[in-house]
């Protein structure tokens, strides 16, 4: 008995890692870019604003909107990680924002005649990547929180609702 | 005059020869797939040697006769013309597989309106180009303005595979006529436009081939051009067109930036020459990027006939002749590793060094012999 105790259990040694990689998505973020309050951080606002209109095309857009969903997602994580909640929640928002055009841009990119399974592939990915990131962010964050700016009144962010509804918005 | 004829018997002994080269992919040809070039690399090879160094050996003789007793413009103008009609009708993608790369990405910009500097080619699964496009996985390795005028073949062809490459080749043809007019402009010498426009390998890299490089150079010649008549605005527009079609032309900046610095006080006959100069430099650093292609010759050899420097084209000439033999490691061997790249590099190099020093040797002798 004492055997198969040991023996199951350098199994589940063996195998429990492996398990928990093999459900972690492929899909590789980028480095979190300029943070809020950096001088750059203007710059790469205004960047993106522009270059908006060099992504134009469906796929362009798809992936112009992806890349930015990616990149204020990964703001996000840096600023919960140093309990900016403000900005984060604010980083969080975009990254929805953009996230939830993806797939009107696969939608108007199939009514073109274009073949959008790889793109549809790629979301998947990205949308399961995104989620992995939204709760390691949730159990490192507080329900809600509220922040008090210093000459400014206070707001009461519900941290776990937005991030519940980031979640929810990734779920294909 | 016998010369003529064997110089058209090897364009057309070329132009059959490509289509032993049709990619079995490039299914609007399919039933003309032999695969007699990929079976019978040795003889093929053999073949191809045999039809450039005729193509070159006549051009030679052709120049010759025309030192000699002077050919009218009606009759270099006839035999350009039949050898441009005689490579219109070739495989494009004998040497290389550009004219597709180009075909492909027209399709990304005015077919699917996506941005090829952002979306590639394979991207769009399923599309039939992807068969016989080679850099499909790449995005738009030339300029905006080349991606616009590809609109024009590529509309023209109402979305026909075979029609759209018979119209690049038409483009290219266009580009070529206007080349040589504006060589002919600026020269005023039948012998400038004959070095040039029945130049092996100007023929066969822009017939043929239908690289755009010829595209390029016409918008940096007419660059030239315009500066040293004066008309500084148009001659810099002429040269923002030429760069971005495929870049290499940014090395002419220099010299426009000594014109500009001599404030104009400078002889035509040495734009051309520093033109030259630095064309031929971005050539020889053209291997920093990929390799020497063949076809970047066309960047140096539409300025070198319009210099007085014998150096320089009799260095063009030997180079045209030796970058048309690169393609045989390839051809023969089918691989473009082991010792392809080394033999390529010989067949540039060491011909060049040999010339170098028999120019000089010559030279000194000449010397010599006027001193005594």
């Amino acid at each position: 008995m004492k055997k198969k105790f040991i023996w199951w259990g350098f199994i589940a040694l063996f195998l429990l890692p492996y398990s928990a990689w093999a459900e972690q998505s492929s899909y590789v973020l980028p480095y979190p870019s300029s943070m809020p309050g950096s001088s750059l951080y203007f710059a790469h606002q205004t960047l993106e604003k522009l270059s908006k209109f060099w992504y134009f095309g469906d796929f362009a857009q798809f992936k112009y909107n992806l890349k930015y969903s990616d990149k204020y997602l990964v703001e996000a994580k840096t600023l919960f990680e140093y309990r900016q909640y403000l900005l984060a929640s604010d980083s969080l928002n975009k990254s929805n924002y953009y996230f939830e055009k993806l797939n009107g841009n696969l939608l108007r990119a199939k009514e073109n005649g274009k073949n959008i399974s790889e793109k549809e592939k790629m979301l998947k990915l990205a949308a399961e990547k995104h989620k992995e990131v939204l709760l390691l962010i949730k159990n490192t964050t507080p329900p809600s929180f509220n922040w008090r700016p210093e000459k400014e009144e206070s707001r009461l962010l519900n941290l776990h609702k937005l991030i519940d509804y980031s979640f929810n918005l990734r779920k294909l | 005059m016998k010369v003529f004829w064997f110089f058209f018997g090897s364009l057309f002994f070329l132009t059959f020869l490509s289509y032993l080269f049709i990619d079995p992919n490039f299914f609007p040809l399919k039933n003309l797939y032999s695969g007699i070039a990929f079976q019978n690399r040795g003889l093929v090879s053999f073949f191809y040697i045999l039809s450039v160094s005729s193509l070159f050996l006549s051009y030679l003789q052709v120049i010759r006769i025309n030192v000699k007793k002077k050919l009218n413009s009606a009759q270099v103008v006839g035999l350009i013309s039949v050898s441009s009609v005689i490579l219109f009708f070739s495989y494009p993608a004998m040497l290389s597989y550009d004219i597709f790369n180009y075909l492909t990405t027209a399709k990304v910009f005015f077919h699917y309106f996506e941005n090829p500097y952002l979306v590639m080619p394979i991207e769009f699964i399923g599309d039939p180009n992807l068969l016989f496009t080679h850099a499909a996985n790449k995005f738009s390795l030339y300029g905006p303005s080349w991606v616009i005028i590809t609109g024009i073949p590529y509309l023209l062809a109402f979305k026909n595979i075979l029609l759209s490459v018979v119209s690049f080749k038409i483009l290219n043809l266009i580009f070529f006529w206007s080349t040589l007019y504006l060589l002919f402009k600026i020269s005023k010498n039948i012998q400038t436009v004959l070095l040039f426009g029945l130049n092996p390998l100007v023929l066969i890299e822009t017939l043929l081939g239908s690289h755009n490089d010829i595209v390029m150079m016409f918008f940096a010649l007419m660059a030239v051009y315009l500066l040293t008549s004066g008309k500084k605005v148009i001659s810099f527009i002429s040269l923002v067109l030429s760069i971005f079609v495929k870049y290499a032309t940014a090395f002419l900046f220099p010299v426009f930036a000594y014109y500009f610095f001599k404030k104009g006080k400078i002889k035509p006959e040495k734009i051309y020459f520093y033109s030259s100069c630095f064309m031929l430099l971005i050539f020889f650093l053209s291997f920093l990027r990929e390799e020497i292609y063949p076809w970047y010759a066309i960047w140096f050899l539409v300025f070198v006939f319009l210099t007085k420097s014998k150096f320089l084209q009799g260095l063009s000439i030997v180079l045209s002749f030796f970058l048309m033999l690169r393609y045989v490691p390839y051809m023969y061997l089918g691989t473009h590793f082991g010792v392809t790249p080394f033999i390529k590099i010989s067949l540039t190099f060491i011909p060049l060094a040999i010339f170098v020093v028999a120019f000089r040797f010559i030279k000194h002798r000449l010397n010599f012999q006027n001193s005594e």
